[in-house]
Formats: C-alpha cells, structure tokens, sequence
C-alpha cells in the first residue's frame, strides 16, 4: 500500500481528537490575548488532567516555592505559556491508544518524546531561547509516528519488523513501504490541528535542521533529539542515535562543560517527568 | 540499629539526609516521622529541641561506572556514526561528550 499526502489529510478526521480544552490551547500557542482565567476553568473541569499537571508544576524542575494548588495558581506562579505546556503534555501522553500495533513501543515513544522535550528546553534556557516552546516542539517532534501507529497499524507494524530485522533507517524504510513518513504524517497532523507556525516549521525541519528558513527552534530540536538518543533514555534496546548535522551543533555554540551540564539537567527532569506522566 | 543506618551529630546533619527512623523530644513527643528528608529549618529546630544525635539512612556507596559496559552500549547507540569520519564530527563529539559524562571525566571549564 502506498499513501499520498493527500489519503493523509482525508484520514486525520478518523483520527483520536485531543480533548477540547488542548485544541484550544494548542491554537492560543501565538496568541497574546488568550482568555486565562477562562482556559483555566475549563481545564479545572477535568481532575485526572489538572492532577497531572499540578504534580508536574510543583516537580523541582519548575522551583516553586510554593506549590500550587489550583491550575489558576499554576499560571500565576508559572506564566500561562509553561501552564500550557505542562496541561498539553499530560494531556497528549494519554490521548493515543495503545496497543493496536504490536511491534510499536508507546511508552519507548513517550520516554523519548519527554527526554526530547525536556532537553531542548534545558538547551532553550543556555540559549536565552523561549523555554516553553522548545519543551512543546520537543514533545511533539514524533508525533507523525503515532499518527502512522494510530491510523495504519497493521502496515506500519509491518514497517517497524522490517526496521529491527534490517536495522534500517526509520524514515527510509517509512517512505519505502508507506510512500510516505513520520515527519510528512507530522506536519499534516500540525496543519489538520492547527499548530502555530513557529511548532509547524519546527516539525517539517527539525530532520534538516540547515534547510534555509528552518528556524533556530528546528535547530534546537534537532540536537535535542540525538541528545535523548545518545543519553539511552527511551529505554530500547535498539535504540540508534541519528544524524547529528554538523551545521547544527556549531550553532549552539556550546562547550564540553555546558553539554555536561545539559545532559545532567535533561537526566534529572526526564526522571521527574516520566514518573509523573508515564505512571 | 541496622548496616543502613547511621547516627549523625545535628551539628554535622545537612540538608538532604533521610530520617531512618521517627524522632522523639524528650517527652517522648513525635517530632518527625521516618522518612522526613532534613531541611535548614528542620535542622535548626532540633537544636531547639535539644536533639544531639540523629539516625539517617545510610547513602549506598557511589560505585564508580564500568567503562567497558559504557563504552559497550555507546558503540550500539552509535553504530552509524564511523569513529573516522571526518564529516561526522558533531556525532563523534556527542559520543565522546555523552562517555566522558558517562564515565564522570573531570572537563577542563
């Protein structure tokens, strides 16, 4: 079977919708008028999701003082851009089924997605870069993988055997069976929700990260990437550190004592992270 | 009182060290439940409550990491960057980074 963009697009609407609440956060990502104290309302009417996010605000990686009680609170303490953040990672950890292609490891994909995340955020700190939005790219870099699990699983079950038994590249072996990737199944999946550019451009290029107009956030998602690889923290045996573009790496700018720095600080959040949101 | 547990002068208690058992003033009052992790102020009280020694969970000796194990599992996680090339440097730089904090190496700042 060989997919089109285009069979893609028709196939996002079958596909988990996100709860309300994260639709419109995701759509507030550029927005500097957003209803707060309405958004948090809305949040507060789902306990599983504002308990996640409450544990994930007062987890050390934030540094509160004091801890929050309310999701309200939490955007006080925090600013509504990491209250967002933190609601949209809770949410989205939960919101695809598991289970449906064998061959497909949903908690090595979140271990990894997290470890992305918190470690393009910890390089977003080093690099005066918004923070948050680095942590969000970073979670959501992979998530065209779960629309190919989601939508195609016996197919794209077939693609991951293939890989192990070969030890293929993943987005080759992805074109070569489907016609298609998880990077092109990302960025529709950013176009159908309606992603803010800035996430958009992250998603298509954090692959290529030199492509002119990539944008410094592709960049930082990129080494983010190969970091959580190189850290071992998705837990798979077969795990495989990616290219590391060259062009990239220089521009970080970053010395042996910052890196060991940041793959401290990434090891410490994603532990604290991971309990919260894989538990 | 077991291999894990050691008793600490408050004047050498820092922050950080787990309580091994409960604490008990001289009223024989709990003070502090086993398990309460140790804070400044913590700390501080005890000497207002006359408490000179107190038992803390012993940390498990830092073993120090096995560099064949390391090196081992980078070489897997690393299997499609050639150690010898040249156009790979940020991949080969990332491995020696990722192994020298693996093994604990002192970097120059």
């Amino acid at each position: 079977m060989m997919l089109t963009p285009g069979d893609l697009t028709r196939d996002l609407d079958d596909l988990p919708s996100l709860p309300a609440v994260v639709m419109e956060l995701l759509g507030s990502v550029d927005q500097e008028d957003a209803d707060l104290s309405l958004l948090a309302k809305k949040v507060a009417l789902d306990g599983a999701l504002t308990a996640k996010t409450l544990r994930l605000a007062n987890s050390s990686a934030y540094g509160l003082q004091v801890k929050a009680t309310t999701i309200g609170q939490a955007m006080a303490y925090l600013g509504f851009e990491a209250t967002r953040n933190l609601i949209m990672a809770a949410a989205m950890t939960g919101c695809f089924p598991s289970g449906r292609c064998p061959s497909f490891d949903d908690k090595a994909f979140w271990r990894l997605s997290i470890a992305t995340a918190c470690c393009a955020r910890v390089l977003a700190r080093h690099l005066h870069f918004n923070q948050d939005v680095a942590f969000t790219a970073g979670l959501l870099h992979g998530i065209g993988q779960l629309v190919l699990v989601t939508r195609y699983p016996e197919q794209y079950d077939a693609v991951l055997r293939e890989r192990a038994r070969l030890d293929t590249d993943l987005l080759a072996t992805e074109r070569t069976m489907l016609g298609i990737d998880h990077v092109t199944a990302g960025v529709a999946l950013a176009e159908h929700w309606e992603f803010s550019a800035t996430l958009h451009q992250a998603l298509a290029f954090y692959g290529q990260p030199e492509t002119p107009g990539a944008g410094f956030l592709a960049t930082i998602v990129h080494v983010a990437n190969a970091v959580a690889h190189a850290l071992d923290l998705a837990g798979d045996a077969h795990d495989v550190v990616p290219a590391v573009s060259s062009v990239a790496w220089t521009a970080l700018g970053l010395s042996e004592e910052a890196w060991l720095h940041v793959f401290r600080e990434t090891e410490l959040q994603f532990e604290e992270m991971t309990a919260i949101l894989l538990a | 009182m077991s291999d894990d547990h050691v008793l600490v002068p408050v004047t050498r208690a820092v922050p950080g060290m787990v309580l091994s058992d409960e604490l008990l003033d001289s009223h024989g009052v709990v003070l502090l439940a086993k398990g309460a992790v140790l804070s400044e102020a913590i700390i501080a009280s005890l000497g207002r409550h006359h408490i000179d020694m107190v038992p803390v969970a012993r940390v498990e000796a830092h073993r120090a990491p096995d560099a064949t194990a390391v090196q081992a599992r980078l070489d897997v996680l690393f299997r499609r960057h050639a150690r010898d090339d040249d156009n790979d440097w940020a991949g080969n730089l990332l491995r020696r980074y990722v192994e020298d904090y693996r093994l604990e190496r002192q970097v120059a700042p």
